[in-house]
């Protein structure tokens, strides 16, 4: 070698020496860097491709992966919960707790990953929004809906549908179940086929054909053979065919839309009567015989269930419409109706689910499903290993049950762990499922967003969990380093809310107050003996000034720091959570038109801001001189309306206004949030006739009645929300316009409430044809979520699929607009939670991500091992300081 | 005597008899949940009540469970929080749990109460018998979860020399076992303890009193002697069956002392079944705890006349 070569060598190496050191800078937390190779070798570390050979969209180049050592116990997440699983059968779990085990021990067959530099997504920052990988699946599903449609008929695929029915799933010939054997296309029909089995029974099998992934002709074979008598109300509240859209058939009975015939059950316990039958009340005295029960029980079946005719109906009304059952109009005839619905046998070859070889099956459906919500619906499985399966099985009254997946002898996993000890109520142990695909393949890896390095997905080698009931003792353990994270309660957030491993996670409920309106109810309880209406007065709280006032009286953010501060401040009726475009992860809340119906409710003035996003973030809902100018307009109302008086002409209200407050349960919450309520009212009704003439009182404790104590107006408010489908904005509009869910049903009529809308009425994909329609928001919320709604003599629908976004938009926002208006509902909080994270390890992403929260255990990673972490609280005096 | 045992036996299960058929039709005859509107799950749910029986009439249902436990023992399956799996199976597998705490409990605070019931009635009027009074007393009075909260602090968060929460796994009788054990047996045996130290300083200084003590001491006897021989033995005669009695209030104690340390028994198992509601599963759990009620009475009952041979039970005259 020259000496040339030799020094140009020397410079090379130490350059890279230079590089190196620069490399080695110290994290800007402070916290210890974590390494790859903590507890896994470094000769662990494979070469890979980047973005995995099945994507096809980046850049082939070698990349060095940091690998995990599987034989390795020294990761181990530490986790608690109130409640163990008991019950993981995938067919028929009915609880979120007992779906605990499905993401470790179970795949989808696609799954939901961040978008990075090796998942990459056109347009997006990485770790921004996400991107939809193969998983037990090899390749994205291929549409084959034509074909289908040739070549099955018997799955029924409408002559129109050219796509989004029918996909061909090639499947990962890399899975297998963690004995080894192959997971392969006969374990998918097999499963399949126990799930919808008729004799079964199984609770999970209605996902598989009555929501949006909807398998061909599933539910025939899930019913096949069977006669269901479905109750029109589960709730007593609500009915799902009106009473007055039965039609009488030929033969005198009555059927639904449906062609079901409408039978009254005599020994049903409809939810109307609280689980009673009509059988108890006649029992108990309460039916009379004569042109009543003498009628419906001469043309009972031996079931006891009645044919819905005419003269039927007149014998029960003669009854339900007696003073004894409280005068029932003959609507409320529909809750004692149950319909009977007989299926044929049906051939388990004419279900939409084949298989084309061993490692391909095609999917077909009832209802066409495509892009996300196809990938969506595909991210959880069905499947279940055939010998334990089996096994387990049990006759019992001609069902079928089986005990599979109650314990670790009847699990088997083909996820990235496996079940390795539980203990019913007490405790449960995963550790690593080496034959797991996911731990050699090219996709579950990333690329650190602080480092540039790419590892591998799983850093956890072992998840134990235990059952702990209380949340002091959840406390304690978090200190002492024995759970990874803490949930903070209302005591916690002084001390934690500020502390570097506080996270905060939006939630999709919205809080609002909801104000009684219902005159006919507050004229009742005024007129009762015990009632001074010398002293005290409700119906001023029906005047819209009133609301309006009570709507600015109040700082939402502070509100919301003061008595629930994991939460913030709520401005509109949808919260700020839902993505209307699961594409792009846009939510309703960021779109003009939601911004806009805030500044039309809130009345700020657009124009005096350099944006709209400016003239949004000024609202805060506080604005006490405006509050003080509508009590003080509320007082001359109320006067005019003869609600209250002022006898000695003080200016001042004779009355008091006392708005109960309508409460399961006398707590620490409703008293914060009620002294803080009364608190604010004083201060702004100080100088107005109203001055210390408003409160708010808690009601008693009303259990699981406060709401409908709230509906019928026998209570005045309360903070109530309600929690819809992150993904599906939308959907909440039937919240406020559907008297089965409306607060205020007794006193806003939805199908009243006029809106006028300039849509595209063109449809997707079509020139758009804008035109002004004028309906009310009941018709525009149905039209909205898919019904065919007549406007003007003309049929139009709005649905999913069917009006292009912008549209949908637009009329979400229009009857948000028109609600909020009405002053019943008067937006407070934005539902939140927080927690603690424990110094052991850390999330990758800090921001919280609409879809995939913070990544969850795959994108977990550690600071320190178990051994480590021991000592490192130990050497805390075993208390650590968050 | 025999014939006594026999018929209080007999009656104990006529009792059970009745109080499982009320029980039995009372649950069943509480109304269904409601099931939610709009949920496609809801025809299903409708499906598997109509597969339990649930539409037949009561005294049917009634007899079916009937058949099936004495023929089977079968308790029916859970129907709410472990689905499809044997009520009885469930059961037994949580029983040891709740056996071996309580076992545990009356073991340390039968001797230590006994021990302390003792020590102050021989120190009566003393200021160390005004102590013992005292914590007695105030240990009656405070609940036993009240304890569970004050040990679990103190001897796991601040001295960190017991585990929070009872270990997992069934190896009962190991000592890292035992260790998770000690907060909750702790938290049951105070006042048990103090039960126990109270009732024996009340018989111990009757009995101390007694003529018969006097008699003993006069003809020779120590007063250890005669405490040991003579006063002992006769005040046992009212604390062995309180020892029975005890169990009995350990047993519902339990309950919360159970959930606190996540201890795996039938106490919480009790409480989840209500909340559940798990109506196989609660239904069970009450003929559980309606026996050990009926079968403790009975052998509180029998044991004075094995204590006391002076006490005839039964007899006519």
């Amino acid at each position: 070698m020259t000496k040339l070569t030799k020094r140009a060598l020397s410079v090379l190496l130490a350059s890279m020496m230079v590089v190196s050191l620069v490399g080695c800078k110290k994290n800007d937390d402070g916290k210890p860097t974590p390494t790859p190779t903590q507890g896994a070798s470094q000769s662990n570390e494979q070469s890979g491709t980047q973005g995995g050979d099945t994507q096809g969209d980046t850049p082939v180049q070698e990349l060095k992966i940091n690998e995990w050592d599987l034989n390795s116990k020294q990761y181990v997440y530490k986790d608690s919960v109130s409640t163990l699983p008991a019950y993981w059968n995938p067919h028929d779990y009915e609880t979120n707790d007992d779906a605990y085990l499905a993401d470790f021990i179970s795949s989808g067959l696609y799954n939901i990953v961040f978008n990075d530099e090796l998942h990459a997504v056109e347009g997006k920052e990485n770790y921004s929004g996400y991107k939809i990988i193969p998983e037990m699946a090899a390749s994205d599903p291929v549409d084959v809906t034509e074909a289908v449609k040739a070549a099955h008929p018997e799955f029924g695929i409408p002559e129109s549908a050219t796509k989004g029915y029918a996909y061909e799933i090639e499947l990962n010939k890399d899975a297998c179940w963690a004995d080894g054997t192959k997971i392969n296309a006969d374990t998918y029909i097999y499963s399949m086929q126990q799930l919808l089995d008729p004799k079964m029974i199984n609770y999970r099998a209605t996902d598989y054909f009555s929501g949006a992934l909807c398998i061909a002709n599933a539910e025939n074979y899930y019913y096949g053979g069977r006669t269901v008598k479905a109750a029109n109300s589960t709730d007593g509240d609500s009915m799902k065919y009106a009473f007055d859209a039965l039609v009488k058939g030929d033969d005198g009975v009555y059927r639904n839309a449906d062609g079901e015939i409408a039978l009254f059950g005599l020994a049903e316990g409809y939810a109307r009567m609280k689980g009673d039958s009509l059988a108890d009340y006649y029992g108990a005295g309460y039916i009379p015989d004569e042109g009543c029960w003498s009628v419906l029980s001469a043309a009972a079946d031996e079931d006891n269930f009645v044919p819905v005719t005419d003269e039927t109906i007149a014998a029960l009304f003669s009854f339900t419409n007696s003073d004894d059952w409280g005068n029932e109009p003959k609507e409320y005839l529909g809750y004692y109706i149950s319909f009977n619905k007989t299926y044929d046998e049906y051939a388990w070859e004419n279900v939409g689910l084949f298989k084309n070889d061993d490692y391909k099956i095609t999917l077909v459906l009832g209802k066409s499903l495509a892009g996300f919500n196809l990938y969506y619906h595909l991210t959880s499985n069905w499947l279940v290993y055939e010998p334990y399966y089996e096994a387990c099985k049990s006759e019992t009254n001609g069902s079928i049950t089986t005990t599979y997946n109650t314990s670790v002898e009847t699990t088997m996993s083909y996820g990235p762990y496996s079940l390795v000890s539980y203990q019913t109520d007490k405790a449960l142990r995963l550790e690593r499922n080496p034959k797991w695909y996911g731990y050699t393949d090219k996709q579950h890896i990333y690329m650190d967003p602080e480092d540039g390095e790419v590892y591998r997905m799983y850093q956890t080698d072992v998840i134990d969990c235990q059952v702990v009931a209380e949340t002091a003792t959840n406390k304690m353990m978090f200190l002492k380093g024995e759970l990874m994270t803490y949930g903070l309660q209302a005591d916690d957030y002084v001390s934690y809310r500020g502390s570097d491993y506080a996270y905060t996670s939006p939630k999709e409920t919205l809080f609002f107050f909801i104000f009684n309106g219902n005159k006919e109810a507050i004229n009742e309880r005024e007129a009762a003996a015990d009632f001074d209406t010398s002293k005290y007065d409700l119906q001023t709280m029906t005047l819209e000034n009133f609301r309006r006032a009570i709507a600015v009286t109040y700082d939402k953010e502070l509100f919301a720091s003061t008595i629930s501060p994991a939460r913030s401040g709520g401005y509109g009726l949808i919260g700020n959570t839902y993505i209307y475009d699961p594409e792009t992860g846009a939510r309703y809340r960021d779109t003009e038109q939601a911004k806009k119906v805030l500044c039309e409710f809130y009345s700020v003035d657009v124009s005096k801001y350099a944006s709209l996003d400016e003239a949004v973030d000024s609202i805060t809902g506080y604005d006490p001189v405006k509050a003080k100018e509508l009590f003080t307009q509320t007082f001359k109302d109320a006067i005019d309306a003869g609600f209250i008086t002022d006898t000695d002409n003080d200016g001042k209200s004779d009355q008091e206004i006392r708005i109960e407050y309508s409460a399961s349960a006398v707590n620490d919450f409703i008293t914060k949030t009620l002294d803080y309520l009364n608190e604010k009212l004083a201060d702004v009704t100080t100088g107005t006739p109203f001055e210390g003439k408003i409160s708010f009182v808690c009601s008693a404790p009303y259990g699981t009645e406060w709401s409908n104590k709230l509906k019928a107006g026998l209570s005045d408010t309360a903070l109530a929300g309600w929690t819809g489908s992150k993904l599906d904005p939308f959907g909440l509009s039937r919240l406020y316009t559907d008297p089965a869910y409306q607060y205020d049903a007794k006193w806003f009529d939805a199908s009243t409430a006029m809106l006028t809308l300039n849509v595209n009425v063109a449809g997707i994909d079509k020139p758009a044809s804008n035109k002004e329609l004028t309906a009310s928001i009941k018709v525009w919320s149905d039209a909205l979520n898919g019904a065919t709604v007549e406007i003007d003599g003309t049929e139009y629908c709005f649905g999913e699929g069917i009006a292009d976004i912008e549209t949908r938009l637009s009329i979400l926002a229009g009857i948000e607009g028109v609600v909020l208006q009405t002053y019943n509902y008067i937006p407070m909080l934005q539902d939140g939670s927080m927690f603690l994270l424990t110094q052991q390890a850390f999330y990758v992403v800090e921001d919280y991500n609409a879809i995939l929260g913070r990544g969850g255990i795959p994108y977990m990673k550690y600071n320190y091992t178990e051994d480590e972490w021991k000592a490192f609280v130990q050497s805390n005096n075993g208390e650590l300081k968050y | 005597m025999w014939k006594y045992v026999t018929q209080r036996i007999l009656f104990m299960f006529v009792t059970l008899l009745v109080i499982t058929g009320m029980c039995f039709i009372l649950i069943r005859m509480l109304p269904l949940q409601p099931l939610p509107a709009e949920d496609p799950h809801a025809a299903i749910v409708e499906l598997q009540r109509e597969a339990a029986g649930y539409n037949k009439p009561y005294l049917v249902q009634f007899g079916i469970f009937l058949k099936n436990v004495f023929t089977k023992f079968d308790w029916g399956v859970s129907d709410k929080l472990y689905i499809g799996r044997s009520v009885g199976a469930i059961f037994f597998e949580k029983l040891p749990a709740t056996m071996i705490v309580n076992l545990y409990s009356i073991l340390i605070s039968i001797p230590i109460g006994i021990a302390f019931g003792v020590f102050a009635a021989l120190k009566k009027n003393t200021w160390i018998d005004h102590f013992l009074s005292t914590v007695t007393m105030i240990a009656i009075s405070v609940p036993s979860f009240v304890y569970a909260f004050i040990i679990q602090y103190v001897f796991y968060y601040k001295l960190s020399i017991l585990p929070a929460l009872m270990n997992s796994g069934t190896d009962y009788f190991s000592w890292e076992m035992f260790k998770s054990m000690l907060p909750a047996i702790m938290s049951l045996s105070f006042g048990v303890i103090a039960g126990f130290t109270r009732t024996t300083r009340a018989e111990l200084t009757e009995v101390l009193t007694s003529e018969f003590m006097l008699l003993a001491r006069t003809k020779g006897l120590t007063r250890a002697q005669a405490t040991v021989r003579h006063a002992f033995k006769n005040c046992m005669v009212v604390v062995v069956p309180s020892i029975f009695g005890n169990f009995i209030g350990i047993m519902s104690g339990s309950l919360i002392i159970e959930k606190i340390f996540s201890v795996p028994g039938v106490g919480m198992l009790y409480l989840n079944s209500i909340n559940a509601p798990d109506y196989p599963m609660f239904t069970m759990l009450t003929v559980f705890y309606t026996t050990i009620g009926l079968a403790a009475s009975i052998v509180v009952d029998i044991s004075y006349s094995f204590i006391d041979p002076r006490i005839r039970v039964g007899s006519k005259k």
